[in-house]
């Protein structure tokens, strides 16, 4: 199929590179035709013994190996007062060992082999990651799933690791963008397993205990997915890993209940103080899940209002046009079974703050009331078929897209169907989408800066402030406390 | 258009040497046009898609005092059209745009040549200014390039600009190689920098971004006393007096010296047949007008007889950096210092772009994190720059023990000093070789990344150079490791610089 694909675009090549004239403008370029079907994730799928499922590519290209096991568990599972587990989990699976191995052994041994091992722990899903030449994957895969079903959280390891991390809390608020993210979830989401951070005293009361329980409530055959590509035999693969894997039991996973419930935070203006001369800015409200069916018109109306770079409105007015910004833009974001956020976003210096928000509202609005130009949704569509091909350049991106769409319950003709339903989306569709999830009047503003500059604005925008709604002075906590921080 | 402070010199060592020993092997097909313009092609059948990246020899290290920071500011002007591109009628334009550099020109002189400069007077050509500036928008097509890119499918789309190099970017549908060969050609030939001032106020917010990253001022500041002499003395994004006072005379002259074919590498990797790209590079590249040689940089580092220390406070972590000039790339030395960087700071972490960093499984992070628990990090890494290199250590202390830099700096000398009397275990440094041969296969994966390295290595001492570099990597001795040790970690060629956390700036 891919063979056939490349040889009729080299033909083509041809063609262009000899056949036509130089071309004095884009306009006059003419393309030949190039057809794309993405891989079946049916071809790949694979289950292995007791009920572990993997995506697995054999990709002989290079000799190169890489495995990944997708854990459906993340920090999000961790109660109030260990909150950190996830980070500290994630540092321990390797470095707290296995029942045979120290920690350091494996780190220095996947070292000396020119190989990587990581352990990685997000909010629903963890990931462990493996890479190493083809000639090392029997001693590499013995070691992932020794990391992946016997690990033994050490009691040293476990001791530094919390102290390193507690000293890392003392740089909680100095980047004014972390403080900016942090405080605007907080605002958006409120208290709750979505938001919680860690403390000095969070930190200090994880146990080696509590690494084992999470990891054996949660790590067990039927809750992992794996995607796995490079240099080897599917059936060889099989065996190996069947072997490998023998007797690793796991009973059905029941999973703690899910924030939900977020009341939306009061509009106004949300102020942070920070000693800097630009003000950070995040504007918007609660989003939507990407399993919405509106999901591909959002996508395509945000590409016109603030996502599509320099092709973008936002960009084009605060950035091009006013030289207000260098990072300006809108987003929705998204998570595993909650709505994520909408937001408009830039950083400006403090004179123009009041300019800049005033700009990115007057878009929100904008692209409420009137339909896009037949040009912008022209360039959005296009953008999204044209470069669909890009999701598929790596074999182990492919399978652990694959792995993912599985885990998260979404469809698996997914990237099948992706393009029509980009194509089926219209103007009136993207203004319908742009009424019901983009709500300036409802936003709440935060700004990380200096409040003076800020307030008192400049030529194009005086102050103050208020002019934007309510001014709420929110402070920072103290990270090794997680109290209020009365004074800046 | 961001500007990413570059470090590929360091991961390029990783080829070639295990090309034979896995039997696979980096084929770089190239071809040279008439103009010295170089077109190197990495064929990869797959997926349609197709990695077209430029690179240009010239960065921060081709400015002056007075213009620093313009190779940057250039980058950001070449998405701003040409005669074809991002203008509905170029005669118009043109002589508004005249009028509009004629207008900035007296202001400047106002504001900036003079000590007393009339306000009144700026004022009001600052609004005649105004007045000719919306009057160029109805003949502007805004971000042109960009929007004829992303329409048809590219991604990647980007510019950066480093100390040495300057890149252009992006991966296009395998069918569409053509529009880029035709953008960036007429980009090179006749770029138009419209917009010129209100650009240059987005690389000054771009600056502030970097002033409010904590401990900016004190790197820079760390920086600038680190290299007295050479050009690297200061950074990428320029001093805040150039970026408010350079001109678009300043970027036309750069332009015209830097931009020419004789000075570019075009790399393609992906899905597409040489012949069909060499025909079309032919067909667009071919038609600009080969430029002037170019001479290197002339002025190095002098050596320093006595040790720099720099001492800082501010909204950052308390830390500790000391920093060693070591010979630029390609010298004798640099794979001795690439694999004692390695192992004396294995793992990720340090500063990006060099050789090593403070992972798990580094000399610094076993001696300093986890047996004495006297650091919160710490790591090795050595930055072979075209002209001049550094070796840096850097490190975090634990400040609930009470740890001060200054007992990481006794600490970190007591690991050099093992190092030139003992040098390496014959386990690190075949550890150190194995991980450079694997990094080698798998920069061979991916695109992007290897287009990267192999234009980039390319501009300076050819593409081939990361074949030979591993070869040299193959060879070191522990005892190279001890000489080299020796030879450079002395305090006369060193800077030591501390800063400890306070509020303020």
């Amino acid at each position: 199929m891919k063979r056939t694909v490349t040889a009729i675009l080299a033909l083509a090549f041809v063609c262009v590179g000899l056949g036509l004239g130089q071309a004095k403008h884009p306009s006059e370029l003419k393309y030949p035709s190039l057809k794309y079907d993405p891989p079946d994730p049916k071809a790949f799928r694979v289950e292995y013994a007791g009920g572990l499922r993997a995506y697995v590519q054999e990709d002989r290209s290079l000799p190169l190996f890489n495995i990944t096991a997708i854990v459906n568990c993340g920090g999000l599972y961790a109660p109030k007062e260990k909150a950190g587990l996830d980070t500290v989990l994630g540092d321990q699976l390797i470095k707290g060992g296995t029942k045979t191995r120290e920690g350091t052994v494996i780190e220095d041994r996947i070292d000396f082999l020119g190989g990587s091992l990581n352990f990685n722990v997000g909010e629903r899903t963890s990931t462990l990651s493996l890479s190493v030449l083809t000639k090392d994957l029997d001693e590499g895969l013995g070691m992932f799933f020794d990391v992946l079903m016997n690990p033994a959280f050490r009691e040293e390891p476990l001791k530094l690791a919390k102290a390193r991390f507690v000293e890392q809390l003392r740089q909680a608020n100095d980047q004014p963008n972390g403080v900016l993210s942090r405080e605007y979830e907080k605002l958006l989401y409120g208290d709750n397993a979505l938001t919680w951070r860690p403390t000095k005293a969070s930190y200090e009361g994880i146990t080696a205990a509590d690494l084992k329980a999470f990891h054996a409530k949660y790590v067990s055959p039927k809750n992992v997915i794996l995607a796995v590509a490079g240099d080897f035999a599917k059936a060889d693969l099989k065996a190996k890993i069947n072997k490998l894997i023998a007797g690793w039991k796991g009973g059905p996973v029941v999973f703690p209940a899910l924030p939900k419930g977020f009341p939306a935070a009061e509009p106004g203006v949300y102020f942070i103080q920070k000693a800097i001369n630009q003000g950070y800015i995040s504007l918007g409200h609660l989003g939507i899940e990407d399993t919405n069916p509106d999901y591909f018109a959002v996508q395509v109306m945000n590409f016109i209002l603030g996502g599509g770079s320099f092709t973008s409105r936002i960009t084009t007015k605060v950035r091009s046009d006013e030289g207000l910004s260098y990072n300006q833009g809108s987003r929705f974001t998204y998570r595993w079974g909650f709505p994520g956020t909408f937001s408009g976003y830039v950083q400006t210096k403090s004179s123009t703050v009041g300019y800049a928000i005033s700009l990115i509202l007057a878009e929100l609005n904008r692209i409420r009331k009137e339909p896009v130009s037949d040009a912008e949704m022209e360039t959005a569509v296009n953008y999204y078929l044209e470069s669909f091909a890009d999701s598929f350049q790596s074999a182990q991106a492919t399978m652990m897209s694959f792995a993912n769409l599985e885990m998260t319950g979404k469809p698996m003709d997914y990237f099948k169907t992706y393009r029509s339903k980009i194509e089926a989306v219209t103007k009136a569709r993207v203004q319908e989408v742009a009424t019901k999830y983009v709500h300036p009047d409802k936003a709440a503003i935060m700004i990380v800066g200096d409040f003076e500059p800020c307030n008192k604005g400049g030529d194009k925008w005086p102050g103050p402030l208020d002019k934007l709604g309510k001014v709420h002075r929110v402070n920072l906590t103290d990270p090794m406390t997680g109290e209020e921080i009365k004074k800046p | 258009m961001r500007k990413r402070i570059l470090v590929l010199v360091a991961s390029a060592f990783v080829l070639a040497a295990f090309a034979q020993a896995a039997g696979v092997t980096l084929d770089v097909k190239e071809h040279v046009l008439g103009n010295g313009m170089k077109i190197l092609m990495i064929p990869k059948p797959g997926v349609p898609r197709v990695v077209c990246h430029i690179y240009f020899q010239v960065g921060a290290i081709n400015e002056r005092p007075g213009i620093t920071g313009s190779a940057h500011v250039h980058e950001h002007l070449m998405f701003k059209g040409t005669e074809i591109m991002g203008v509905t009628d170029y005669a118009k334009d043109t002589e508004i745009d005249r009028k509009i550099d004629e207008l900035m020109g007296k202001i400047y002189r106002e504001k900036y040549w003079k000590t007393d400069g009339d306000p009144v007077q700026i004022a009001a050509w600052q609004k005649e200014f105004d007045v000719l500036v919306a009057a160029e928008k109805a003949y502007i097509i805004k971000d042109d390039l960009w929007t004829r890119y992303m329409s048809n499918g590219g991604t990647g789309l980007n510019a950066s600009t480093s100390q040495e190099t300057t890149g252009y970017y992006v991966t296009l549908p395998s069918n569409k190689v053509e529009l880029q060969m035709l953008l960036e050609s007429d980009r090179m030939m006749n770029a138009r920098f419209r917009e010129f001032y209100s650009e240059k106020d987005v690389i000054m917010e771009e600056r502030r971004l970097s002033e409010n990253q904590p401990g900016f001022f004190f790197g820079e500041q760390v920086n600038a006393a680190f290299y007295a002499a050479s050009p690297y003395h200061w950074g990428v994004i320029g001093w805040m007096d150039d970026l408010k006072k350079m001109t678009k005379q300043d970027l036309v002259d750069f332009h015209n010296r830097y931009y020419v074919p004789n000075n570019a590498v075009a790399i393609y990797v992906g899905d597409f047949d040489p012949a069909a790209i060499i025909a079309m590079a032919e067909k667009y590249f071919g038609r600009i007008p080969k430029g002037p040689d170019l001479e290197p940089i002339r002025t190095g580092e002098p050596p320093q007889y006595s040790e720099k220390r720099l001492y800082g406070e501010g909204p950052a972590a308390t830390s500790l950096q000391m920093m060693f000039h070591t010979p630029p790339d390609g010298h004798p030395d640099t794979a001795a210092l690439s694999i004692l960087a390695g192992t004396l700071g294995s793992g990720g972490g340090g500063f990006r772009g060099g050789r090593g960093g403070g992972g798990g499984t580094g000399r610094l992070y076993k001696n300093l994190v986890r047996d004495k628990q006297l650091a919160v990090s710490a790591s090795a890494s050595s930055r072979p720059q075209w002209y001049v290199g550094a070796f840096q250590f850097s490190a975090t202390p634990r400040l609930d023990k009470g740890v001060k830099p200054e007992d990481l700096e006794k600490e970190i000398w007591a690991e050099i000093d093992k190092v030139k009397k003992d040098g390496l275990t014959e386990e690190e440094i075949q550890k150190a070789k194995n991980k450079d041969e694997a990094g080698f296969i798998r920069g061979l994966a991916s695109t992007a990344g290897l287009a990267s390295r192999v234009g980039r290595a390319d501009l300076k001492r050819g593409w081939r150079s990361i074949l030979t570099d591993l070869e040299d990597l193959k060879k070191v001795t522990n005892e190279d490791i001890k000489r080299v040790a020796a030879k450079y970690f002395v305090k006369d060629n060193s800077l030591t610089a501390i800063y400890t956390r306070k509020s303020g700036r």
